[in-house]
């Protein structure tokens, strides 16, 4: 034992997507345990790992999640830990599952991310708390000012553009693409509005120049789950193809945005990728599917960018004519992503559960054919700290 | 504490630790200063605890010119509450200071369709509470050549 890639996905689970406020959230969080157990065919007794947080508690519940697992579960939970990684967690946490599977420190381990009932701050169902809770996030030397967290993103895309023509219609593109995909996942939050265009989004309300509203990321509520064991369980239980981390990777650069030296090229997105591509043994033409942040549209197209999926500035017209969609060369966040799935919590699980499906072969109309390999980039912040992962069909 | 700051409804800085009151106090004296790494030269901003360039940690106080040029911006249409509303559209600016590192501020004094990166700005102050000022830039004439 010792690799990462002795580790496997088993089962995943997402409840709808939107607003969850009339719902407890400790309740929504075990539908997601006992969702992701039930299709991975694993009791919930049989949990004996926990990355990240658990029901939302007070006191010791709150900074030590798995003591308050392991009494209502009767046996002692072997492995915890979390990181704070933003929307990067759950890739981030992956891989903390797999190392403590791969290590004999757990058999099956859980994370599990829930967003509902009247929670407050970037968790609340109330767009304009949390609009004013996240703009804070940036520090008092940025926050004075009324900077946002699309106002970030903003000044990332409007650098980009300056330096290599970017578009509005191109990032658009990605928006389009991803929306289509959101049509075909009856979970996700935005899938109902149906298709847009790259007109629709260009002529969408501004909301901070170049980025307009369907640049941005939904606020919603929402939750989901997986959990990990090893290929051999995995493998056992015979209800799906496991799907493996072949490859890990992480970049984490800054916190000061005046503290690097360019804001539209990060070298932490290239080193995350450069380390889950040699770990796992790859190129980049050997995947089929990818999973890139997308808070904001241009996340997408600098994140396929900086993992070298094209050259520096040639983003644009990567995604151009559909460069990401479900038929495209690359086909990125097929469920909808943050855009139009989902962007609750520690989103980056709905990106990860959605490879999963995409490699399990069960995305239904958002199949991509014959997927085997997947590569997931999981941002935290304003592209500040990065998790890559290669996933594979195993 | 006065009027002035209970009216006041944008957010002001919280949690700056006294190690980087300085920089605070030096907007407030309208002659903004930053720390300078006393080994290789840097200036660092925002405040930190050692040179990010060397890893030097003596760090000066240091003047600077207040000049640079428009390195990136956005105009915010959608603020974060209602009193940053009031105000919007606004422009958030990052500018290169002619010293070679960069700032984060409002730009005014300039319509957002006349903004292009690349233009040449200087810093203002404006005392928004009787204990906080804070910096804008505003456009500055072309640097003589």
């Amino acid at each position: 034992m010792g690799r990462l890639a002795d580790a496997a996905v088993a089962g995943v689970y997402q409840t709808k997507q939107g607003d969850l406020s009339a719902r407890p959230q400790p309740g929504v969080w075990w539908e997601c345990v006992r969702g992701a157990c039930e299709d991975a065919g694993i009791a919930v007794g049989d949990i004996d790992g926990l990355i990240g947080d658990g029901p939302s508690g007070v006191g010791l519940r709150d900074m030590m999640p798995a003591p308050g697992l392991a009494e209502l579960l009767g046996h002692p939970i072997r492995f915890h830990s979390r990181n704070y990684v933003g929307a990067g967690a759950t890739a981030a946490g992956l891989n903390l599952a797999a190392y403590a599977v791969a290590h004999g420190l757990a058999e099956v381990v859980l994370i599990a991310n829930a967003v509902a009932g009247q929670a407050e701050g970037y968790a609340s169902a109330n767009r304009d708390e949390a609009v004013a809770h996240m703009a804070k996030l940036s520090g008092p030397y940025e926050y004075v000012y009324g900077t946002t967290r699309v106002s970030d993103y903003a000044t990332l895309a409007m650098r980009h553009m300056h330096e290599y023509g970017t578009t509005s219609e191109q990032l658009a593109e990605i928006a389009v693409a991803q929306r289509h995909g959101a049509t075909l996942h009856p979970l996700s939050v935005h899938g109902h509005r149906g298709d847009i265009t790259v007109d629709d989004v260009v002529s969408s309300r501004m909301i901070a120049d170049p980025l307009h509203l369907l640049d941005c990321c939904s606020i919603n509520q929402g939750g989901g789950a997986i959990v990990v064991t090893s290929v051999d369980h995995a493998r056992s239980l015979g209800r799906h193809a496991p799907v493996a981390m072949l490859g890990y990777g992480e970049g984490h650069s800054h916190i000061d945005p005046n503290a690097v030296e360019s804001l539209s090229e990060y070298p932490a997105a290239k080193v995350a990728a450069e380390t889950a591509f040699g770990m796992a043994g790859v190129s980049r033409d050997d995947i089929d599917v990818a999973g890139v942040g997308d808070h904001f549209t241009i996340g997408v197209l600098m994140g396929l960018e900086d993992a070298g999926f094209c050259a520096k500035g040639e983003g644009g017209s990567f995604v151009e004519k559909g460069g990401t969609s479900l038929t495209g060369r690359l086909p990125t966040n097929t469920s909808g992503g943050f855009l139009s799935f989902s962007h609750a919590g520690i989103c980056g699980i709905f990106t990860l559960i959605e490879l999963v499906e995409q490699l399990r072969h069960e995305a239904g109309a958002r199949q991509v054919q014959d997927a085997t390999l997947a590569f997931l980039n999981a941002v935290g912040g304003a592209q500040q700290a990065h998790a890559a992962a290669i996933l594979g069909r195993v | 504490m006065t009027t002035a700051t209970t009216e006041y409804r944008k957010f002001l800085p919280e949690g700056i630790p006294s190690s980087q009151m300085p920089f605070w106090e030096s907007l407030k004296a309208k002659a903004v200063k930053v720390q300078r790494c006393d080994n290789c030269g840097a200036f660092l901003y925002i405040p930190k605890d050692i040179c990010n360039k060397c890893h030097g940690d003596q760090l000066t106080w240091t003047p600077i010119s207040g000049r640079g040029e428009l390195y990136t911006y956005t105009v915010v249409r959608r603020a974060p509450t209602p009193a940053y509303q009031e105000e919007a559209p606004y422009i958030l600016a990052h500018v290169t200071m002619d010293e070679g590192f960069r700032m984060i501020a409002k730009l005014k004094g300039v319509a957002p369709e006349d903004v292009r990166i690349g233009m040449p700005v200087q810093i203002t102050y404006e005392d928004v509470t009787p204990d906080w000022t804070l910096m804008d830039f505003e456009p500055a004439p072309a640097a003589a050549s």
